[in-house]
């Protein structure tokens, strides 16, 4: 008997708890594994390899009759809830980018969440980061003992020859006794507790594409696995309240990026006025905190609906930049836009602009977000009005850009409105409902009732139970017949929207009590394990 | 009539084997054929090289053509042992037509010929034939069939090679040659896919313990990674790496019976290698062996003072069926 409890997670990566036979280990973490796992030396002649079809597997495949369970990614899958997964020569995929991705994608969609998952042979200190991302949490010393075995000097950074050791790039107690096995099964546990860190922060990412600069293969895996949009954007959190960097060409194809883009094109309702006035984007965020954003507001002076343009997250509307990413993220400031980061975002703009028709289109705009307006109003045949004259700041073009705007007619963005669309995917009537702001806090209000109140770390809204009135039938999560007591753990989950992801706002409904409060888990996750908190539950209403 | 010059064998030469105690200077014949019909093991890449479909006649005039080129190339006197193969089973009638069999044994009189069949066409009355046209007094034992065993362990044939015969069917085969007065040799394969580098060196050393009463003969063949094969296919995907030349070593040491091995493709990353740094010495020993038989040289030759000897007994111990291979 095996138990797998996940505490913590970052998109495909997690820290959990895992017991066995009276072992606790929190993960990710290198263990001796045939110690562990007494049954692995009776799987004699068992090989399947990885890229096996489905008849080979199914004939020769087995899960092994004891922990951990093999699995196989032509196979049906044997694990339960709290079993270790064995992905069987995953060491071999490594040098296969492309079916990396393939059989990962294959075998997590089969295997229930609440398992631990066993590379054998796999980890280096420098494949650990990119593992433990692509959701592998428990590891041996093959890989490293091996590399001994071979006189092999390893680090973070790759392989080099034994003799490494004297140079003085590592001073740990293998080097300092010349012992290289002690080293380089230091090295592993010294970069999986590193990795567990950033897991921990929820930067697991930035590590990534740090780490896998210096192996092409590992660059390879981290691209194909972003074209895996749906896969991935299901297991990543909503929000995160910590910085977002965008350092690497990478940054822009990560999930959390595009779900932003898709959400302002598919779901969010910009406040209804007939100019749009393209700004640049600030260090500070959210924007309007910063120097340019209070001069920018004082020239537009509410006659026309602001929408920012960056990178990498492509279009910002006034009412969402508050949302994570928009309020999060941090890039390289160069002045510079290269040609594939011009396409992205003029493309995201293009498609805000087909399905936002605006009367007129005012750029106010320098540099590479003025060319990415220029290539979307080329795309559409749309008049561009650039009120720029050198910096936008400029007392010259915040002339132009007052000037370009007189006459037009105030409106007020609604921001409780575009951001509920933004979250739920609804268009919340704003009648009868008063927003009241105290710097970063804002509280939406029906009569003396409160119905939302906003996250400041997040950028998002917390429905009370007569906000959730407001928004019908999504986010819901159906749980047994019982009255939560604390927190709703993955068992009592009887079914959920599958729109929930980790760190979404949910209510939960079950015949006996409603409870609101925020998911700490994907739908799927929260549906099918066994373990773990699946909802933290902020307020109980008992139903009699 | 069709031009000698295009009619020849896929390939043929000469060299050297050990046979009853002494070196026999030897000719061996691949022909071309109508090919294998089974056609299905994961690492030939021999069964790409057939004909056409072909009508019996048409077949049998390219054979006796290839026959007729063999003879004309290589003076009779110069070779005194023959081996034949085809690319598949020579006593296979749709590959090879009855009319051809015949032709060869009157071209081969006076020879000791070992030819290749899948045991399904070892047939007393076949064999009988053939052996009666080679015999003409010179050898006890003029004709030996050699079949591709692989290996004794059934399951492993099946899932790694996917050979279509049992070992049950092989000892038939064998029961047969006998009756027809021919003898039996038996080719092994040493790691083919699916096999640790243990479990592959452990397989050999069983099998040559079983097989070595039944077979006059056995040669053992390292697995090589031939192109357009299901083995290459793996080995692309770093799932296959050929057995360690340390292994080869320790198979041939223990063996109680001599063993032919001719080191194939030795030293390189498709063929059995080490580290590249010491195959070279040790492929030659391995082939020198054959024909001396001289174990002292393979003790010798595994005590080869080089870094890889300690990966190599890491991969003994450390790879498993779930991590595997370990090294490329």
């Amino acid at each position: 008997m095996s138990r797998y409890e996940g505490r913590k997670r970052d998109g495909l990566a997690r820290i959990g708890i895992f017991e066995h036979e009276g072992v606790t280990l929190t993960l990710p973490a290198a263990v001796d594994a045939d110690g562990l796992f007494p049954n692995l030396q009776r799987r004699a002649l068992s090989n399947v390899p990885l890229d096996a079809g489905p008849a080979f597997a199914a004939r020769y495949h087995e899960p092994g009759s004891d922990q951990p369970a093999s699995v196989h990614p032509a196979a049906p899958a044997a694990a339960a809830s709290g079993d270790c997964v064995m992905a069987a020569g995953w060491h071999t995929a490594l040098a296969n980018p492309r079916k990396y991705v393939e059989w990962l994608v294959a075998l997590k969609e089969r295997v229930v969440p609440d398992t631990a998952w066993y590379a054998p042979a796999a980890a280096l200190p420098r494949a650990a980061a990119l593992l433990v991302y692509t959701g592998f949490d428990l590891f041996d010393y093959r890989a490293v003992d091996l590399a001994t075995a071979r006189g092999v000097f390893c680090t973070p950074e790759g392989e080099f020859p034994a003799s490494m050791m004297e140079s003085g790039v590592c001073g740990c107690a293998g080097c300092r006794d010349g012992d290289l096995k002690r080293h380089n099964r230091q090295a592993l546990e010294r970069e999986i507790a590193l990795v567990a860190r950033f897991v921990e922060a929820g930067q697991l990412r930035e590590l990534v594409e740090s780490r896998c600069r210096l192996d092409a293969a590992q660059v390879g895996i981290l691209r194909f696995l972003d074209r895996q949009y749906a896969f991935l954007e299901r297991r990543l959190p909503i929000a995160r309240d910590v910085t977002l960097r965008a350092n690497s060409a990478e940054s822009q194809n990560r999930a959390e990026v595009r779900r932003y883009a898709e959400r302002v094109i598919d779901r969010f309702a910009p406040t209804r006025t007939d100019v749009l006035v393209l700004l640049p984007c600030s260090a500070r965020k959210p924007y309007s905190l910063s120097q340019s954003h209070r001069r920018f507001a004082a020239a537009v002076a509410s006659r026309g609906h602001e929408v920012i343009v960056t990178s990498p997250l492509g279009v910002v509307p006034r009412e969402l930049e508050r949302v994570y990413p928009a309020g999060h993220y941090d890039v390289p400031v160069t002045g510079y836009w290269d040609r594939e980061e011009c396409a992205f975002i003029a493309d995201i703009l293009v498609r805000y602009l087909a399905k936002n028709a605006y009367g007129r289109v005012i750029a106010h705009l320098e540099g590479g977000a003025l060319t990415v307006a220029e290539m979307a109003a080329e795309a559409l045949s749309l008049d561009l009005e650039v009120t720029c004259s050198g910096h936008p700041t400029s007392g010259a073009s915040l002339r132009a850009l007052d000037e370009a705007l007189r006459g037009e007619r105030k409106m007020q963005a609604d921001m409780v409105r575009g951001t509920l669309a933004w979250q739920f995917g609804t268009d919340v009537d704003m009648k009868g409902l008063r927003v009241r702001s105290k710097g970063p806090r804002v509280s939406v209000l029906r009569g003396k009732q409160q119905v939302f109140s906003i996250d400041p770390g997040t950028g998002l809204f917390r429905p009370t139970f007569e906000g959730w009135q407001l928004i019908p039938d999504r986010y819901r999560v159906t749980i047994d017949d019982f009255v939560p007591q604390g927190d709703v753990l993955a068992p009592g989950v009887v079914a959920a929207d599958p729109a929930i992801r980790e760190g979404d706002e949910v209510l939960v409904q079950g015949e006996r009590a409603l409870a609101t409060g925020k998911a700490m888990m994907g739908a799927d996750e929260m549906v099918q394990a066994k373990r773990g908190v699946a909802v933290k539950v902020r307020k109980v209403r008992t139903l009699e | 009539m069709i031009s000698k010059n295009v009619e020849k064998p896929l390939a043929c030469w000469r060299g050297k084997d050990l046979f009853e105690g002494q070196v026999l200077e030897t000719l061996t014949v691949i022909f071309r054929t109508a090919g294998c019909s089974w056609n299905r093991c994961t690492m030939c890449g021999y069964r790409h090289e057939r004909y056409p479909p072909l009508s019996e006649e048409e077949l049998t005039g390219r054979l006796l053509a290839q026959l007729a080129w063999v003879k004309e190339s290589y003076a009779d006197d110069d070779y005194r042992m023959v081996k034949i193969f085809t690319s598949g089973s020579f006593f296979d009638p749709a590959e090879v037509p009855p009319a051809v069999l015949d032709a060869a044994a009157a071209a081969f009189r006076g020879k000791v010929v070992v030819a290749e069949s899948r045991p399904e066409f070892v047939q007393d009355e076949v064999l009988r034939q053939f052996a009666d046209g080679l015999d003409d007094g010179t050898w006890t034992t003029p004709l030996f069939v050699a079949m591709g065993l692989e290996t004794t362990d059934d399951a492993i044939r099946e899932k790694s090679i996917d050979k279509g015969f049992s070992y049950a069917d092989f000892l038939q085969a064998a029961a047969a040659a006998r009756s027809a007065g021919a003898g039996v040799k038996a080719y092994l394969m040493m790691k083919p896919p699916f096999l640790t580098e243990a479990e592959a060196r452990d397989d050999m050393i069983r099998s040559i313990a079983t097989v070595a009463p039944v077979a006059d003969l056995i040669s053992m063949n390292l697995c090589t990674v031939q192109s357009r094969t299901e083995v290459e296919r793996l080995w692309k995907q770093h799932a296959y790496r050929p057995p360690y030349l340390w292994s080869v070593l320790d198979v041939l040491i223990q063996s109680p019976v001599h063993i032919l091995c001719d080191p194939v493709g030795g030293g390189q990353i498709r063929g059995p290698h080490n580290c590249g740094a010491c195959d070279g010495p040790i492929v030659k020993g391995i082939a020198e062996f054959s024909l001396t038989a001289d174990k002292e040289l393979l003790r010798v030759l595994a005590e080869t003072e080089c870094p890889c000897r300690q990966e190599w007994e890491f991969v003994l111990e450390q790879e498993q069926p779930f991590c595997m291979p370990l090294t490329r």
